[in-house]
This record gives C-alpha cells, structure tokens and sequence, in this order.
C-alpha cells in the first residue's frame, strides 16, 4: 500500500511525516467518513482508534491503520464533544467508538446506539476525563456510577 | 416471535465472564448481541497513575496466557519514545519467549478444542506438550505464568541451558507433525464438525479488523512478524500459514501449522543468539514524547500508544488485545449456524475476555 498515494488522495497537498512508530498525519479538519470510505475501498484495515488529552483541553482522536510495513496514524480533534461515527462504514470501529465514549465521554455522532461497552448500563460515561486529575485514591468502580468531577467534588 | 436466548455471563466450562444474547428461529441463530466488560479492570486507567517500573507489572496481569506480549509491547514503547537501545542477545532472548508463549498459548487453545469437540485423547497429547513448554519457560525466567522478562533496554533474565530449549521444541515438533497435525486434519469427526461451521470471509475479515489466525484462516496473508518485522524476525525463515476457507476447520490447520512455524524459529534463534549483554545500563527518565507500536501476539495483532509528559508516570497507556478486535466478528460467524455451533464458534476465535477488558 502506498501511503502517499493513499493520504493524497484523501487530503491533495496535506502534509505528514514518517516517524520511528509509522507516518503520522496530524490533520484538525480530517473528513473521518471519507478517510473511513477510502480505507475500505482500499481494503486497509483499522487497527484501532485512541483518545487521548490534548493540551488545548480537546481530545485528540488518532485512527491506527495497518498499510503494511508501516502503521499509519491519522490524528484529529474532537470539537465539542461531538465527532462523526465510522462504524457504519467499518464495524471495526464499532466497539472502540463505544470504548472511548465510556472512558472520555465523547459522542459520535450518526450511531443508533452507544450503548456502554466496558462500563455498565446506567454509568456515566467520561470516566477517564473526569477523574483525570485524581490520583488512585479514586476508585473506578464507585466513580463510574457517581459524578466525580476533576477536582474532587462529587456532583451526583 | 423469535425466542431470545441468553448465554451467560457465566458459562459452566469456561472461567471467564461474558455474555451473548442469540435470537433464533428454530435452531437456527438469525442474530447475536456480546455483552463484555465484565473483567474490566481500568488497567489503562491504573498505567497513569503508576510509574513506568510499577506499571511492567501491572501490565504483565492484562493476560494469563501473552503476559509476556504486554511488558514487550510496554518496554518497546518506552525504548521508542526513549531511543534505548536493545543489545543484540537480549532480541534473540525475547524472540524465544515470545514464541514459547505462542507455542503455550496455541497448544493450549488446541487442547481446548479437541476437547470442546469430544476429542478427549488429543485433548491430552495437547495439553502434554504444553506441559514441556511450560517447563521451558519456568527454566527461563522461574515463572510459569507471569515471566517478568523485559524491562526497558533489554531483558532480566540470560538463557543459560539452550538445549533443554531445543529438545523440548523438537519433541514438540516431532508429536505435532506426526500426530497433531495428521489427526486435527484428516480426522472425519473434527472434519465434519468443523469443516464449513462459522465462516468468516475475507471481505467480513477486514471490515471487522480481525487479526492473527482469525485473518489468516480468511485468506488474509497478515503477519506483523513478516510485513513490520520487529526485534530480530527479518533475520528468521519461517512461513506464514494461510488459509481460505474462514472457517473453523481453517483456524485449527493455520494454529496447527504455526506451532511447527514457531518451533522452527525458536531452533534457528538458539543457534544465531550472540553472545554479549542482555540489557543496557538504567536509564534515568522517560522524556516527553509518543509512540504507537504493534506486536504479532499467539492471538493476533497487539497495538500499544503510549503518551509521556517527562514525568516517572507516562501520560497515556492504550492497549488493545487481539481478543477486541476478533470477538465481534462472532456475530457475523454466527448468523445463520445452528445454536449447538455456537461454543465451538466462539471457541475458534480463541477468546481472551481477560485481555479483551483489561
């Protein structure tokens, strides 16, 4: 699978880099249905999907795919807590969108349902972001179910 | 109205929790929803609150069976962000337990199978050979289940007896090619149990993201060992079994073929492993930095991101297990197979819901 030809077809003149890990291609205004389409199309398969904080308070959402030799992350950001599904374009997705809704509460946009994956009916998601500043003191399990915010007030 | 059947979350013949709802007409599964979490631990959760050497451990728990894969994928990570080199002997080493830990994981899943398929003599033939592996990896490190061999910049523990190693891979390679293979293959039972139950094909295979066997069996020539080779793979010969039938006959012959696959690296690692030290010096600090990397575990693919800030915990630590990426195609498998293929289904996927929650 050819990378350059597969990014250029995806973003004409979007930039990227090949790092020690694989190509990174770091685009805010990734179309993350059409780069799901393409990938199909292509018969490239998504490795995984991961959420994590940015440093401008937004996650940051980073597409693994497998394009052979070298992994290929694809990152965005995540505006308003909202973000497109991929999972009715690839069921790969499918799970890890539920997983990160558990863990960062964020909500994508298009599924018919999200039900919790790790987490249980009727938890809140977001448990990673809202216990992010709490050392282990915290447990996960009681949290899930009581709204902890970061600062340690517990605001059912 | 089609009866709604519910499988678990317990399951007398399985440890681990999960559960699957199969709506059926007749006996026939017309659709199927999986129900996981059950194990989950928030073991990512607890890597961002640990330091780096208290979270080897942690993650060497993620599974009972690839523990080793998890503090590999870790230490990887860490050398990756940290530009660490690793000594030439210290590859060789983690190449030999990370191919003894398939052998492991394959043989057991193997004996697992015959036994689910009422096979009960080569349940024991499996579970035998197994035995010798479990002793070659108790030699190595002194552990039977979590082996504590990576650490950041190399290995702990030497190979110190190489040919104990090497006949127990030879016995194994000898009984799998003489009888494993013969009978998992021509037998008319495992045939006619297997052979066409829970197809996954291959067009299915790369929608859902399936890895390691599972993708292999659909005709998938899929092997990070071969297309990302890692530690010292590339200077290795050995073949990537593939198949193209996607069912479940298909991913006993692939698993059955890569046990003489990994005896035939294991051989070849002993004879070329140089001779020198096994880690490098202690590294003070992680610096600031990101990595995503992957590994080919007994299962599949194993995909690790890990973030650091430049303090003693990193930032982010994702981890995701082949069991997550194989377990939902078991829908698709199942949608048209009679209710009593189902456990042999599932099966076939060689589930870890320990790993898949983490």
């Amino acid at each position: 699978m050819d990378v350059d030809v597969l990014l250029s077809e995806l973003n004409p003149g979007g930039t990227y880099e090949l790092r020690r890990d694989g190509y990174w291609a770091v685009w805010p205004d990734l179309d993350v249905r059409a780069m799901a389409t393409l990938m199909r199309a292509r018969e490239v398969r998504l490795s995984t999907m991961t959420g994590t904080p940015g440093a401008d308070g937004r996650l940051r959402l980073i597409y693994h795919w497998d394009v052979g030799a070298k992994m290929l992350n694809m990152e965005t950001s995540v505006t308003a807590g909202h973000i497109p599904t991929i999972s009715d374009v690839l069921p790969a997705a499918d799970w890890v969108e539920r997983e990160i809704r558990d863990y960062y509460g964020i909500e994508f946009d298009g599924r018919a349902a999200t039900p919790p994956l790790m987490l249980r009916e009727g938890d809140i998601p977001g448990l990673f972001s809202r216990t992010r500043d709490l050392g282990t003191q915290i447990d996960p399990a009681e949290t899930a179910r009581t709204n902890v915010a970061s600062e340690g007030g517990e605001t059912r | 109205m089609s009866p709604v059947i519910p499988l678990g979350p317990f399951h007398p013949a399985l440890e681990e929790p999960y559960k699957v709802e199969v709506t059926t007409t007749g006996e026939t599964i017309t659709d199927a929803e999986i129900t996981v979490g059950f194990n989950f631990r928030g073991i990512e959760w607890l890597a961002e609150r640990k330091t780096y050497t208290q979270d080897i451990a942690l993650l060497e728990r993620v599974c009972g069976i690839c523990s080793n894969v998890h503090t590999l994928m870790f230490c990887r990570a860490v050398e990756k962000i940290a530009d660490l080199e690793v000594p030439a002997r210290a590859k060789f080493i983690r190449v030999i337990v990370a191919e003894a830990e398939r052998l492991h994981s394959h043989l057991l899943w193997a004996g697992v199978a015959c036994n689910l398929i009422g096979f009960e003599t080569l349940f024991m033939t499996c579970f035998s050979l197994r035995e010798q592996v479990m002793d070659v990896l108790e030699g190595i490190s002194g552990n039977r289940v979590n082996y504590a061999m990576n650490r950041p910049g190399g290995v702990n523990r030497d190979i110190t007896d190489p040919a104990s190693i090497l006949d127990a891979v030879r016995t194994i390679a000898d009984v799998t090619a003489k009888q494993l293979i013969p009978v998992m293959t021509t037998d008319r039972t495992v045939r006619a149990r297997c052979s066409g139950v829970g197809i996954l094909t291959r067009e299915d295979a790369i929608a859902y993201g399936a890895v390691g066997p599972m993708a292999r069996a659909s005709g998938l020539a899929t092997d990070i060992r071969k297309s990302a080779p890692y530690l010292v793979y590339d200077q290795l010969t050995f073949d990537v079994p593939v198949r193209s039938e996607g069912d479940v006959f298909a991913r006993i012959v692939v698993r059955a073929l890569e046990i003489l696959e990994s005896c035939k690296i294991i051989e070849q690692a002993i004879d070329m492993m140089p001779a020198g030290p096994i880690a490098g010096g202690l590294f003070l600090a992680v610096p600031a930095g990101e990595a995503a990397i992957r590994i080919e575990a007994p299962r599949g693919e194993v995909v690790y991101y890990m973030e650091s800030n430049g303090t003693d915990m990193p930032a982010r630590v994702r981890v995701r297990t082949p069991t997550f990426a194989n377990m939902p195609t078991v829908r698709v498998m199942a949608i048209g197979q009679g209710l009593s293929d189902l456990g042999l289904i599932q099966a076939s996927i060689d589930p870890c819901y320990s790993c898949n929650d983490r």
